[in-house]
């Protein structure tokens, strides 16, 4: 094996067992293996950013000026430079400009993608579970489609219900009638099997981190013994 | 209120880009363009903010602040990945190796640490929420996907054992769609209120 890559290793399992010795109630290490982390994360984000973005997009396309993609360009040179000149001037009304219309871009991009990509699409699943070329096999019911059918449409208003009848302490409000108290239960058996699935995912994930973790740990002791 | 300019520019950006949006694809020269200008805009506005957060670093090493010692390796990590992506490249195989080689280890053990706090999180659930319907379902739940996923119950032995786990298989994603349109409603009220200046202006 190259030096080199034999240092990377032993960099890799030291910092390992750093990011671990948090378990032993470690603080110092742990935080300067995060300090470390975040360092060189921002960095190279720094770098992406200025030679992926600035360079091809804004700085470029000022070379050659009188073409109109040089002219389009100044206009996000202005609100850079407003920018920038924000940090300087925070009290000045032009200087919040580029923020403005960044928020304004950023929330139309947020409520087109919140219809389109989320609503809409589960909506119409729910609707389209309902096809009754799905609910109809041979001029018979097919009942299992009807039944699952049935069962996402009280899912999801249950737990939407559920959510609904929620005050902000985080609890649930009493209700006078039973029938509502029976869809809060279920709203809730929906919420909880949602998340233990999810928290499956998720700890399975981390499962997997950990041991490729030790593996690499092993590894490296391995190649001294 | 206070900044009714602010709010008027806000609302007015975001309509005109709303309206863009929906009116694809007549907009898409016009949308293309702006889209190239706001991320050149999020870009300048993030680079100020890594900028800022040097200097309050750069601050905290000059005066000795308690815990600058982690300013100081923040500083030196920054350094060194910006200096040797500037003139090596971003997309130089030796410069990712490095950036590789601290990264993955850190990231692949801290999210080892995810699954023990998770666990310990988990057992903190019971003990404090108690014996609820939320709490034995999610209970029931992590216990039938972590048996299924460990492999236990293998498919194409049994049809109607099969059919059985599919149905049972599709119960979070029916949770999952409740929790996804409440999410998407609530976002999509507040999107809308901030971008109509409500929230502001109850501010």
């Amino acid at each position: 094996m190259p030096k080199l890559d034999l240092l990377l290793m032993f960099a890799g399992v030291v910092l390992s067992l750093i990011v671990f010795s948090y378990l032993l109630g470690d603080k110092l290490f742990f935080g300067i293996s995060m300090y470390l982390l975040v360092g060189v994360t921002t960095g190279y984000a720094a770098v992406v950013l200025l030679k992926r973005v600035l360079l091809p997009m804004l700085v470029m396309p000022l070379m050659d000026l009188p073409t109109i993609p040089g002219l389009l360009a100044l206009i996000p040179l202005l609100l850079s430079l407003l920018l920038v000149w924000s940090l300087f001037k925070k009290s000045s009304k032009i200087a919040t400009l580029p923020l403005n219309i960044l928020t304004g871009i950023l929330l139309a991009t947020a409520i087109f993608g919140i219809v389109r990509g989320t609503l809409a699409p589960q909506l119409l699943s729910i609707v389209d579970a309902f096809d009754p070329k799905l609910v109809v096999k041979g001029n018979l019911p097919n009942w299992t489609a009807i039944f699952e059918a049935f069962m996402m449409l009280l899912g999801v208003i249950s737990v939407l219900f559920f959510f609904h009848h929620r005050n902000k302490r985080d609890k649930v409000y009493e209700s006078p009638r039973p029938w509502m108290e029976g869809i809060k239960v279920v709203g809730q058996m929906f919420i909880g099997i949602t998340f233990g699935a999810v928290f499956v995912g998720l700890f399975s994930t981390g499962l997997i981190a950990l041991i490729a973790s030790l593996e690499r740990i092993i590894d490296f002791v391995r190649l001294w013994l | 209120m206070k900044d009714r300019q602010g709010i008027v520019i806000i609302a007015l950006a975001g309509i005109l880009f709303l309206l863009a949006l929906f009116f694809q694809p007549k907009t898409s020269a016009i949308l293309n363009v702006i889209i190239n200008w706001t991320i050149v805009l999020s870009s300048v506005a993030l680079l100020l903010a890594v900028a800022r957060l040097i200097t309050t670093h750069m601050r905290h090493i000059a005066v000795g602040r308690r815990g600058f010692l982690f300013s100081l390796v923040f500083f030196a990590a920054f350094a060194a990945a910006f200096i040797g992506g500037m003139f090596m490249g971003e997309g130089n195989p030796e410069y990712l190796k490095w950036i590789r080689a601290i990264q993955l280890p850190l990231e692949t053990a801290l999210l080892g640490l995810l699954a023990l706090v998770m666990m310990s999180l988990a057992v903190k659930v019971f003990r404090e929420r108690g014996w609820s319907v939320l709490t034995i379902s999610f209970g029931v739940s992590a216990l039938f996907f972590l048996f299924l996923n460990l492999g236990f119950l293998k498919s194409g032995v049994n049809p109607g054992l099969d059919r059985f786990v599919i149905a049972l298989k599709s119960l979070p994603v029916i949770g999952a769609r409740g929790l996804l349109i409440g999410v998407a409603l609530g976002a999509l009220v507040m999107g809308l209120r901030v971008l109509f200046g409500q929230v502001v202006e109850n501010e």
